[in-house]
C-alpha cells in the first residue's frame, strides 16, 4: 500500500538539500534524488508533484523552521542591544547546526528559485524583525537607515564569521573555528557601528 | 503516522515538450474523473502524475495513447 512515511520524508528532504548543494539546482532531478535515497521514483512523486514543487516545499519548510529557531525567546520590544544579541545567538546556533540548509538557500538565491528563497521567510518573521528595528529607531537607540544598510551592518559580519567557521578556514586559507570570544567581540563592534 | 495515496498514479512517459504536454492536456483537463495532473519535464523519464479517485492505471494509459503518446506505470 502506498503510504507517506515521516522518516522517508525527512530522508528525502536531507538528501535533496545535499544534492542541490553538491550538484547545483539545474542538474537536480527527482529521479536522481530517488536513486540517492534508495526509494522508488513513484514514491517520490506521491509526495511531490514535480521538481519545482519539491524544491519549493523544502524551502518553505526550512524557512519556517529557521524562523522559529531565530525567534526563540525573542521579543521585538526588547532593548536594541539585548534583542540584537539574542538574534546573533539564535542565528549563530541555526547556521552552525544547519550548514547544509544555509548552502541550500545560497543555491536558491543564485538560481531561478530566487523568489522562492525570499518567500520562504514567513510574513510573521519579517513583521517581528521590522517592528524590532522600528522600536529601536523610535527610542533613539539607532538611527533611521535603509533596511539594506541595517542588515549589512547588523548581520552580514555574523554570516561571514559563521561561513568561515562552517568552511573551516578563513580568507587566507588558515584553519578557523569561531569562538565565543570572537563572536561577541565582533558583536560589540557591530553595536558600536549602529549607535547614533 | 501514514495515509493512503492510492489515488495518485505515476507513469514514465514520452511527453517531451510543452507542446506535447498541451496536446495531452486537452484530454486530461477535460476528463471529469481526473482531479489534477502534471508532467515533470525536468525529469529524464518525463513523469506523468495523475490524481484520480476513480480511474485505473490502464484508463490513463488509454487516454494518453489516444493523444498519440505512451506512458508506462511506475511501481513503488
Amino acid at each position: 500500500m502506498r503510504t507517506r512515511n515521516v522518516d522517508k520524508v525527512a530522508l528525502v528532504k536531507r538528501k535533496a538539500m545535499e544534492m542541490a548543494v553538491s550538484d547545483g539546482l539545474e542538474g537536480f532531478s527527482v529521479n536522481k534524488l530517488a536513486k540517492a535515497c534508495g526509494i522508488s521514483v513513484a514514491t517520490l512523486y506521491i509526495y511531490y508533484r514535480d521538481k519545482n514543487d519539491l524544491i519549493t516545499q523544502i524551502a518553505l519548510e526550512e524557512g519556517k523552521r529557521m524562523g522559529s529557531i531565530v525567534l526563540k525567546d525573542f521579543n521585538p520590544e526588547l532593548p536594541f542591544a539585548e534583542g540584537l544579541r539574542m538574534q546573533w545567538k539564535n542565528r549563530a546556533k541555526h547556521m552552525m547546526e544547519n550548514p547544509v540548509t544555509m548552502l541550500f538557500f545560497e543555491q536558491l538565491r543564485s538560481s531561478s528559485y530566487h523568489e522562492t528563497a525570499i518567500t520562504a521567510l514567513t510574513a510573521d518573521f519579517k513583521e517581528i524583525m521590522g517592528k524590532f528595528v522600528k522600536n529601536a529607531v523610535e527610542r533613539g537607540e539607532i538611527n533611521k537607515m535603509p533596511v539594506e544598510v541595517y542588515w549589512s551592518i547588523a548581520f552580514a559580519p555574523l554570516y561571514a564569521l559563521i561561513r568561515f567557521h562552517n568552511e573551516g578556514w578563513n580568507l587566507a586559507g588558515k584553519s578557523f573555528t569561531v569562538s565565543e570570544k570572537i563572536l561577541w567581540q565582533t558583536f560589540e563592534l557591530v553595536l558600536k557601528a549602529l549607535k547614533p | 503516522m501514514s495515509e493512503s495515496y492510492k489515488h495518485i498514479l505515476v507513469f514514465r512517459s514520452n511527453i517531451q515538450t510543452e507542446r506535447d504536454k498541451c496536446r495531452v492536456g486537452i484530454a486530461l483537463d477535460n476528463h471529469p474523473l481526473i482531479e489534477k495532473w502534471g508532467v515533470d519535464l525536468d525529469d529524464d523519464e518525463r513523469i506523468l502524475r495523475v490524481v484520480s479517485y476513480k480511474l485505473s492505471q490502464q484508463h490513463i494509459m488509454d487516454i494518453v495513447s489516444r493523444c498519440g503518446y505512451t506512458c508506462e506505470e511506475l511501481k513503488d
